[in-house]
């Protein structure tokens, strides 16, 4: 009975890659259109090269270093405006005021400080990542149960220990949830800002998957490379999430999964 | 509906005033912050000493109502929020249906699912390439990649939203008699609407996101456009004065949609809270 | 007074079955028991001895694994108008307001309605009998928890059920408002009047203290798996007053249930993880 739904779940993209196959091949005229198996070809053919690992790989490394830079300050300010009203109030309203800006709107700007290279790039996954840590990591402190730290302090304990041995903890699942929100939008940010440069400044750029869709796109028009390209941004993004909702669940066992 | 209408108009008096107080003490500390921002900002300009590079906010200030007033920032803005609305209305008539109808059917669910969660990570972003060649640069392609970046938070709230409506609701309508049908749209559609309605607010988010990404790589027009051309004139101030619209335009969309939410819900905990 | 049980269960036995770990529990075992028309049923036992899967069979929410569950003799077989369910938690739509959740089943059950101004009347008629005058407009949140339990106590009668299932439904509230509340109670029941006059409940509590007061008879469950063990009668006079709760005769009917509850309340509570 709990084999239904296994097999329900491969009923649609099975037929989708079939009637996608079906359908291309049977198109009279285009002979760019991609089909699963000329996808399958290029996908072979990137990897062997190394084109797309290593592609994929420099995307990663700016992205890491982007969200690392991000973390550090979104987690201090964070924290500190989460347990402090006071900051709290004096920083939110310039932190509210920028999340609406799309971090892709600023990288005319990174472009114009750094050029088009990866410190213009690290820079706006920074940005991006930096709004779902902050705000999580404030809500993370201020849903701490207030009676938590009323406990702690009755015992004596004093207060920076506390914020260290019972809010942080406390926060922590938060604080995860928006690491994670925050790598997700630091890998899209990458590939729009590697989309992007690769827009302005052709093929002789910094490299990055970002930048590799848009050269198969623009300059040598392989439809059935950017496919793959598309399905291992996807991927990667899968990935990243799963690890990091595998990491969250392994360093937290006292957090009952309400998923 | 007439209740809710009187529910307002009850809930008026006391908590107008309250929240005139209130509002008037929350301007006060944004403009307090934001003033401390701003003088950070001109400083940090005077040393830089480079127009270019960055401009002071007195600069972009001026540059904003100049653009204004020429008309060529509402000009530019209509364009976007144009595109906006015709992805968030597409986004939202597909995908309000197909989320609910996920929640609501098992077996739909399991064959549905796995097609949301395999395109789910492609951002819309990486659509880019694809689309702008099936679609060329025009309008098509920033309402494709808005809509597809709305598409999901539609799809995903509803489904949660209607998993969300605890059964007891159904059961209670069940014990008087009350057959499917009614049950779904009087029980489980109201019971659902809170949450569908939040996910509207982050489609409608992840839209404008999306429409920035959009239009500075394969739009002539709007604002992600304007971004992109007056950096290639070096004109930094008036692209700041954009960036700027963009920000301010995104939370007076979100501001908006929050007030619907409340108008429409005026009972969901979740939505009361928000206020 | 008529013969014939009005709620008849017969060797019922239900088994859960959590279907990834595969383990079953058996949460009712060989039950038999014959509500009688126009009585007042209370069931007390320990927690875990199944009451409320008992009143979910009856009230036909959920299915017997085994055993005969009837209502004037015809099989139950699922939910419906002619037994009404109030729930602990009081699963009152947030969305409609005191009047719209009192006169939902006549809205919207399945089968003949009556015309709108019919429906109006009677809805007037049960908040009145519930003394919630005055809130008709309001929503649940708005309202005290006494009130929300009356409105629930509104909603279900007003559908005009033969047999009124009512699920700890005191529970949630604080032990002053639970004794006006079971006044209350007896008071809209109409417990002055005749046994074929008043409508059959079926009340499932932990209060020992609660079902001696409101019952006409008191079943008595054990736990682990679920068993009844006894149906103690109350000969005591109706109206029930305040002052009956002191007498000897109600003291004695308490303790005697208390014994039988006792030694497994204790196990429950002290000593469960020994089992």
């Amino acid at each position: 009975m709990s084999r239904a739904p296994a097999l329900r779940a491969l009923i649609a993209p099975l037929l989708l890659v079939l009637l996608w196959q079906v359908w291309a091949s049977n198109l009279p005229a285009r002979r760019h259109v991609p089909t699963p198996t000329k996808v399958f070809a290029a996908a072979y053919e990137l990897i062997a090269t190394g084109e797309l690992p290593l592609a994929l790989g420099q995307s990663l490394l700016r992205v890491i270093a982007g969200f690392a830079v991000a973390a550090v300050i979104a987690l201090a300010l964070g924290l500190l405006m989460g347990y402090f009203r006071a900051v709290g109030r004096n920083v939110d309203p310039v932190v509210e005021s920028f999340r609406p800006i799309a971090p892709i709107a600023f990288l005319p700007l990174a472009i114009l400080w750094f050029g088009t290279g990866t410190p213009a790039a690290v820079f706006i996954v920074a940005y991006a990542a930096f709004f779902p840590i902050i705000v999580n990591t404030i809500h993370g402190v201020r849903s701490v149960d207030a009676s938590l730290a009323r406990a702690a302090l009755t015992m004596g304990v004093r207060r920076a220990t506390i914020l260290r041995t019972v809010i942080l903890p406390g926060a922590l699942p938060q604080i995860f949830t928006g690491a994670r929100l925050g790598m997700g939008v630091a890998w899209t940010s990458i590939i729009a800002a590697e989309l992007a440069v690769g827009a302005k400044a052709g093929s002789g750029g910094s490299g990055g998957i970002g930048q590799m869709m848009f050269v198969f796109y623009a300059y040598s028009v392989e439809l059935n490379s950017i496919v793959v390209c598309m399905i291992s941004v996807g991927l990667i993004a899968l990935a990243i999430d799963r690890g990091l909702l595998w990491l969250q669940r392994r360093s937290m066992p006292w957090i009952e999964d309400k998923r | 509906m007439l209740e809710w209408y009187r529910y307002h108009k009850k809930m008026g008096s006391a908590s107008v005033r309250r929240r005139a107080v209130g509002g008037i003490l929350g301007a006060a500390t944004y403009a307090r912050a934001m003033l401390f921002f701003l003088l950070l900002w001109h400083l940090v300009s005077v040393w830089i000493a480079n127009p270019v590079l960055l401009p002071g906010p007195l600069r972009v200030m001026e540059s904003l109502f100049q653009m204004v007033a020429s008309g060529e920032l509402v000009e530019h803005a209509l364009v976007s929020l144009r595109r906006l609305a015709v992805s968030f209305v597409a986004a939202g008539a597909i995908g309000i249906p197909l989320g609910v109808a996920m929640g609501m059917n098992r077996p739909f669910d399991d064959i549905v699912d796995p097609l949301v969660e395999v395109l789910r990570p492609i951002s819309g972003i990486a659509w880019i390439p694809l689309a702008l060649f099936i679609l060329g640069v025009g309008d098509a392609l920033p309402i494709f990649i808005m809509f597809y970046g709305a598409l999901f938070p539609f799809v995903l709230n509803s489904y949660a939203a209607v998993r969300a409506v605890p059964p007891r609701y159904a059961d209670a309508a069940r014990t008087m008699g009350v057959p499917r049908r009614r049950i779904i749209a009087n029980v489980m559609l109201p019971a659902a609407l809170p949450g569908i309605l939040v996910g509207a607010r982050l489609a409608a988010g992840a839209g404008w996101m999306s429409m920035v990404a959009a239009e500075l790589i394969g739009a002539p027009s709007g604002l992600g456009f304007a971004v992109e051309w007056y950096r290639e004139l070096l004109m930094t101030s008036k692209m700041l004065a954009v960036v700027v619209s963009i920000g301010i335009l995104g939370y007076t969309i979100d501001r908006v949609l929050r007030a619907v939410q409340h108008r429409m819900a005026p009972w969901s905990p979740a939505v009361r809270s928000e206020q | 007074m008529s013969v014939l049980p009005k709620i008849r269960l017969k060797n019922v036995r239900k088994t859960f079955g959590a279907p990834r770990s595969g383990t079953e529990t058996l949460a009712v075992d060989d039950v038999s028991l014959d509500v009688l028309t126009g009585e007042f049923l209370c069931i007390v036992g320990p927690s875990g001895c199944g009451k409320s899967t008992l009143l979910n069979i009856i009230a036909g929410l959920e299915m017997p694994t085994s055993g005969v569950v009837e209502m004037d003799s015809h099989p139950i077989t699922g939910p419906g108008a002619e037994r009404g369910v109030v729930f602990q938690d009081y699963a009152l739509f947030p969305w409609n307001t005191v009047e719209e959740n009192i006169g939902f089943g006549l809205r919207h059950r399945a089968g003949p309605r009556p015309p709108p101004d019919e429906r109006r009347r009677k809805v007037a008629e049960y908040i009145e009998l519930v003394a919630l005058s005055g809130a008709e407009h309001k929503f649940p949140h708005q309202l005290s928890g006494g009130m929300r339990q009356r409105c629930a106590l509104a909603r279900s009668l007003a559908n005009e059920p033969d047999v009124l299932l009512m699920d700890e439904p005191l529970a949630a509230l604080d032990a002053q408002t639970r004794l006006i509340l079971q006044e209350e109670l007896l008071r809209i029941w109409g417990q002055e009047r005749r046994a074929p006059e008043r409508k059959t409940v079926v009340f499932v509590t932990h209060g020992i203290d609660e079902a001696v007061f409101l019952g006409d008879r008191v079943a008595v469950m054990s736990s682990h798996p679920g068993r009844m063990k006894e149906v103690i009668v109350v000969d005591l006079p109706r109206p029930r007053l305040e002052t009956m709760r002191a007498s000897p005769e109600f003291q004695a009917l308490t303790a005697q249930i208390w014994n039988h509850i006792r030694d497994e309340a204790y196990r429950a509570t002290v000593a469960p993880l020994e089992r």
